[in-house]
Order: C-alpha cells, then sequence, then structure tokens
C-alpha cells in the first residue's frame, strides 16, 4: 500500500502540473454552485449534494468548455465552449455496441468462395461401371467425396453488411467522443497538427546524407521520445492523431513507431477508432467537421416557413 | 441514481443546509485535490464492455440440434404427413381442381408501367397551413419532394388526387405529373392554377439535387435552336441536365390534351384533337351525301 502511496502522490503531482492541465481540472459551466466531485459509488455522499431546496430550480449543464493546445507544447491557446449533446452525452454502452458492430459487419470483405461440385469444370461422364469393379460406385468426376471434386458447403461471397439507423450511429459518434472528453482523454489541437522534426536532421536528410536505415531509427527514437515525454507513448496506451488529411511528418513517423501510435485521416475514422487507444488527439477542424457529420438526430429536415430547425450550434470561441 | 430522501426530510435538510448552498466555498484545498486520487483507476478497456441492452436481442431458435432443445427430434412439426415434411401451394384446394387451372388467370401486372407518388388536396392544405409549402410560389415536384410530403422518394411523378376536395382552400400554382379531373376542378375553384409536366425519375432527382432547372416550356425543336443553346452551355460554368419531354404516345397525348392541363396543350392547332392518330369529328359526315345520291340513282333505277 505504501508503493501505492507513493505513485499516487507522483500522479498527483503530475496532475498539477501545467502539461497535463486538460480538462478533468477544468470545471463545467454550471449556473448553480459546484457539488463536491463524488469519489466512489458505495461513498456515503454529503446530504447537501442530493438535495436542493424548492426555490432552485434544476439547472442542468448546458455547455462544457473545450481548451485547444498547441502541439507538442501542449500550451493552452484558446478555450471553446461547446454544447453538452455534442460533447458531455452520457454513456450509452448500447448504443457504442450497436456502432462498433455495424462497422464491424460493413467491414467484413465476405469475398470467400469455394466451388460446388456443379462449377467445378470438367466432363460429367461417369467415370466407370456402376457394378463389377469390386469398388465403390462412382458417378461424376465432380463428387465431393473425391480429391479435386467440389466442396460440400463451402463458403460463398456474400455481403455481412447490417443496418443502423443513421440517429443512432451518428450518437454513437458522439457518445465516444463525449466519453473520451470526459475522461481527459481528448486533446484537441490547433489546426495543422503534425509533427516537427528538428531541422538539422531535415537538412541532413534532403541533403541524402542519410540512408532510409538511419532516417528510421532517427524518426523512431525522436518520436518515441516526444511520446514518453508526453506520456502518450505505448506505455500509456498508445495515442491515435486524427488530421483533415495526411500529415507527412505525423503518417510517417506514426508508421515508422507504430507501437507509440496510429495516425488518421478524418475519413478513415470510425466509432471503433475513438475507442481503441489511450487518448486522441484531434486537430479543431477536423473535430468540427466530425461532429457535424454526426448530428443528424439533432437538427431537423423539417423546414417550416423556409426554417429548418437546427441543432445546437458548434463550439463557440470564448478566449 | 443517488439514495432520495422523502420530501419532508427534504426540505427540512435544505433548510439546514442552506447556509452551506448560499455560499459555497469556491476555493478547492489541496486535500480534497489529493482525496479524488484514492479512486481505484483500473484500465479495463471500454471496447470489452460494451453491450446491447438485456433483451435486445432474441437468441435464435435452431431446430433439429438436439433433443435438449425442445426443438430436436420433429423440429416442432409434430408427426408425418404434409405439413411435417414440406409446404403446399396456396391455390391447393385438397386436389380438387384448382380455379387457377379451371378458370386461368386474369389480367396481368404491367411492371413497365410509370409509379406514382400520390398527393391528396387535404395533405396538400395541411402542408401549406402548417408552412412546410410556400404557396406564393409555384410548387413543382420539386418543392413537394423537399418538403416531405410524398416521403423524400423519387418515384416516376407525382400525381395530385382529390381526397377532400372542398378542404383546400388556398390558391396554389402547382406543378405536377398528373392530376385527377376532380383535383384540377378544386384547384380551379379555389383561383389556383394547375399544370401537368413530364417527368421521369431521373429527372426529379436532377431536380432535387439541384442538377437542372425547373422549367414548364418543352425543349426547343428545330436547326435554328441548336447554336443558342451550345453557345449558353460554353458560356456557363456548371452544367444544367435538361428537363425531357415524352416521347411515346401515351404521355404526349396526355400532355397535349387540355383537359389534363397538360404542358404541351397550347400546341394542338385549332380544330386538332389532343390524339395522334384520331382526328376529330367534323360536323358534316361526308358519306352522308354520298349515299343521298346513291339512294338518289337507286331511287331513279327503280321502276316501280
Amino acid at each position: 500500500m505504501a508503493g501505492k502511496g507513493v505513485k499516487s502522490l507522483a500522479e498527483a503531482m503530475r496532475g498539477l502540473s501545467i502539461a497535463s492541465q486538460t480538462f478533468r481540472t477544468t470545471i463545467p459551466v454550471r449556473s448553480s454552485p459546484v457539488a463536491a466531485v463524488r469519489t466512489m459509488a458505495t461513498e456515503a455522499s454529503p446530504v447537501g449534494d442530493i438535495t436542493r431546496s424548492v426555490d432552485q430550480p434544476w439547472q442542468p449543464l448546458t455547455h462544457v468548455p473545450l481548451t485547444i493546445y498547441s502541439f507538442p507544447a501542449l500550451e493552452p491557446k484558446s478555450l471553446e465552449s461547446w454544447s453538452t449533446r455534442h460533447l458531455h452525452l452520457p454513456l450509452r454502452r448500447d448504443i457504442l455496441h450497436l456502432a462498433v458492430v455495424y462497422e464491424g459487419d460493413k467491414t467484413r470483405q465476405g469475398t470467400a468462395q469455394a466451388k460446388t461440385r456443379w462449377e467445378v469444370a470438367g466432363s460429367h461422364r461417369k467415370m466407370g461401371p456402376q457394378k463389377g469393379r469390386g469398388m465403390a460406385r462412382r458417378g461424376s468426376r465432380q463428387s465431393p467425396l473425391l480429391r479435386g471434386g467440389g466442396k460440400s458447403h463451402g463458403p460463398r461471397a456474400r455481403d455481412f453488411s447490417t443496418k443502423l439507423n443513421r440517429k443512432v450511429y451518428d450518437l454513437a459518434w458522439r457518445t465516444a467522443l463525449s466519453y473520451r472528453y470526459r475522461r481527459g482523454e481528448l486533446i484537441v489541437t490547433e489546426d495543422g497538427l503534425d509533427l516537427p522534426l528538428p531541422d538539422d536532421f531535415l537538412q541532413l536528410a534532403e541533403a541524402g546524407l542519410l540512408n532510409r536505415e538511419l532516417e528510421d531509427g532517427f524518426v523512431r527514437k525522436y518520436m518515441g521520445e516526444v511520446m514518453g515525454n508526453l506520456g502518450w507513448g505505448h506505455e500509456h496506451g498508445r495515442t491515435t492523431f486524427v488530421t483533415g488529411d495526411r500529415r507527412p511528418n505525423l503518417f510517417t513517423a506514426t508508421e515508422i513507431a507504430g507501437e507509440e501510435g496510429r495516425a488518421l485521416e478524418l475519413d478513415d475514422v470510425d466509432v471503433k477508432d475513438l475507442l481503441e487507444t489511450g487518448r486522441i488527439v484531434i486537430e479543431r477542424q477536423a473535430l468540427r467537421e466530425m461532429i457535424k457529420e454526426h448530428s443528424s438526430d439533432l437538427e431537423s429536415r423539417i423546414v417550416v416557413n423556409g426554417i429548418r430547425k437546427e441543432g445546437p450550434r458548434l463550439g463557440t470561441k470564448l478566449v | 441514481m443517488p439514495p432520495r430522501l422523502p420530501l419532508a426530510q427534504a426540505a427540512q435538510a435544505a433548510r439546514c443546509f442552506s447556509l452551506s448552498i448560499a455560499a459555497p466555498s469556491q476555493t478547492t484545498s489541496l486535500v480534497s485535490l489529493f482525496a479524488g486520487l484514492s479512486i481505484q483507476t483500473r484500465n479495463a478497456h471500454i471496447l470489452a464492455s460494451i453491450s446491447d441492452n438485456k433483451g435486445a436481442y432474441h437468441k435464435r431458435i435452431r431446430k433439429g440440434r438436439g433433443a435438449s432443445s425442445g426443438y430436436g427430434k420433429t423440429s416442432g412439426r409434430g408427426q408425418k404427413g404434409t405439413k411435417a415434411r414440406g409446404t403446399i401451394n396456396p391455390w391447393f384446394q385438397g386436389g380438387q381442381t384448382p380455379l387457377i387451372v379451371s378458370h386461368g388467370q386474369l389480367g396481368f401486372i404491367n411492371h413497365r408501367a410509370p409509379e406514382m407518388s400520390i398527393v391528396n388536396l387535404d395533405k396538400l392544405q395541411q402542408w401549406i397551413d402548417a408552412g412546410r409549402l410556400d404557396a406564393t410560389k409555384q410548387i413543382t415536384v420539386k418543392e413537394l419532394i423537399e418538403s416531405g410530403i410524398v416521403g423524400r422518394t423519387y418515384k416516376d411523378g407525382i400525381k395530385l388526387l382529390a381526397r377532400d376536395k372542398g378542404g383546400l382552400k388556398t390558391p396554389v400554382d402547382i406543378v405536377v405529373s398528373r392530376a385527377s379531373a376532380s383535383a384540377i376542378e378544386a384547384v380551379e375553384a379555389v383561383g389556383g392554377k394547375i399544370l401537368t409536366r413530364f417527368y421521369t425519375k431521373q429527372a426529379i432527382q436532377r431536380l432535387v439535387k439541384g442538377k437542372s432547372k425547373h422549367t414548364t416550356e418543352p425543349l426547343p425543336v428545330g436547326a435554328e435552336h441548336v447554336e443558342p443553346v451550345l453557345e449558353q452551355s460554353r458560356t456557363t460554368k456548371k452544367h444544367m441536365y435538361r428537363l425531357p419531354d415524352p416521347t411515346s404516345r401515351w404521355e404526349i397525348e396526355y400532355y397535349r390534351d387540355p383537359a389534363h392541363r397538360g404542358y404541351l396543350s397550347h400546341m394542338i392547332q385549332p380544330g386538332e384533337s389532343p390524339s395522334l392518330y384520331f382526328k376529330v369529328p367534323s360536323e358534316k359526315p361526308i358519306r352522308a351525301t354520298k349515299s343521298k345520291a346513291k339512294a338518289e340513282a337507286a331511287a331513279e333505277d327503280t321502276l316501280f
């Protein structure tokens, strides 16, 4: 237990440092007085936490703050306010399950195909007389009992994809992002997220003085150091970077040092990717597009007097 | 959910804690920060713990897979007989000569017939009242589909029907594929305008996607129109598809007919019929004179 205590102290000190002041420590916008943080489900909470005087109406959380960081320094650059319906949805494990299964089904290739006895090429001539050979009777050469014959119940190419209502799928996207946000595992960076490589290395590489092996070795080591310093590497569950398009340094580095994390373009991301690694590092514009693309359950398709009821606004800049 | 207090107790508690609620301590002490660290954190992955709600799935019954399943030996089909072995055709009458054999099949299904979405006048009025359709502007097939009155589906066209035809109060300017006679009457009775125009499924799709512009004019025909159209397509950046005109006889005749308020009805010359085959019967029967002369000649020929 002593060891655990020391570890906890170390964690506490790290928690207080500037670099990791992500979201867990930011206090959500709440008009009513902030309730004490609950620690364990079984722990008795103070009575003041669960009761409210009649004249104070219940005012649920409507917006949550989101800090935009620089990368890799992780300096807070700006603060945005996002709707709870975008980034603070309750964790619905069933919805996430539906989305992950839907994606898995959709991704199945389903091209396995074996030939039946009717598809195997060749003559269907009887192989020998019905009787008198002293052996088993033989019909056609394509019989599944024979070598080179067809397969009785082999795989057939088919479509494994299942269906999921779009509104449910979109809810799953934002539920996954909300889960990450609440745990402080959604790190939003400024636009143009890329890994800055040292200038002298780039000069040497451009001059062609390094061979492929040296280059890769350097990038692997450099990436490992960057991720290790941030506490984002393989020891901390890896990191998924999401960018709008392919960023050469970042994507190459994650391909070389795959144990530290992965980088994905926005179009290649799905719900399962958002749930997989230790944290999601996404650039601001990619997050906006992702949420905008997946909010069909928030907006109405009915136009009344030329106006369509739209969902909550995407994040607005506070600072 | 945290345990709830009975209302009386809650009110009492609220009074007790009113002081602390009124002035909450804003400063978070270091101790409280450290208290939060006593949580046992486990890095169990969320992907390992997501599952659908209990009861959301029914486990598939696997028939004929062993006696313990309850659907083993006879798979729930009972003992022996036709129902245990297979199915019978719906037309089978127990061995008596079936109707389909004694009388044969009546009629057929025309798979090539265009499939129309239906809009009724009462629903049209509802949509206008709700503000979902703008009656001050022309309502075309594009507007109808975008408003969701036919369920945002692309069929071969939209037909206007007159359910509750007294219900239409707003004068509308509407363009549809087809309209029933009573629908035309009802729209015009309240001072509205109705026109039927030829659409295809693809044309409607392009209209809704903004790939073509709506017009009630037919395509220009003739060599003199070629150059201006080409010139326009060269100068405009975005290519716009043009709406097609009908090519089949039945459809041309439909849209030529003023009774259908067809968009080709202006092409009919005076004294011409919408039909491409039959002429309008003239008032003077031609044969009457001939037969009269014949009768006269016959009368002259007769001796008695």
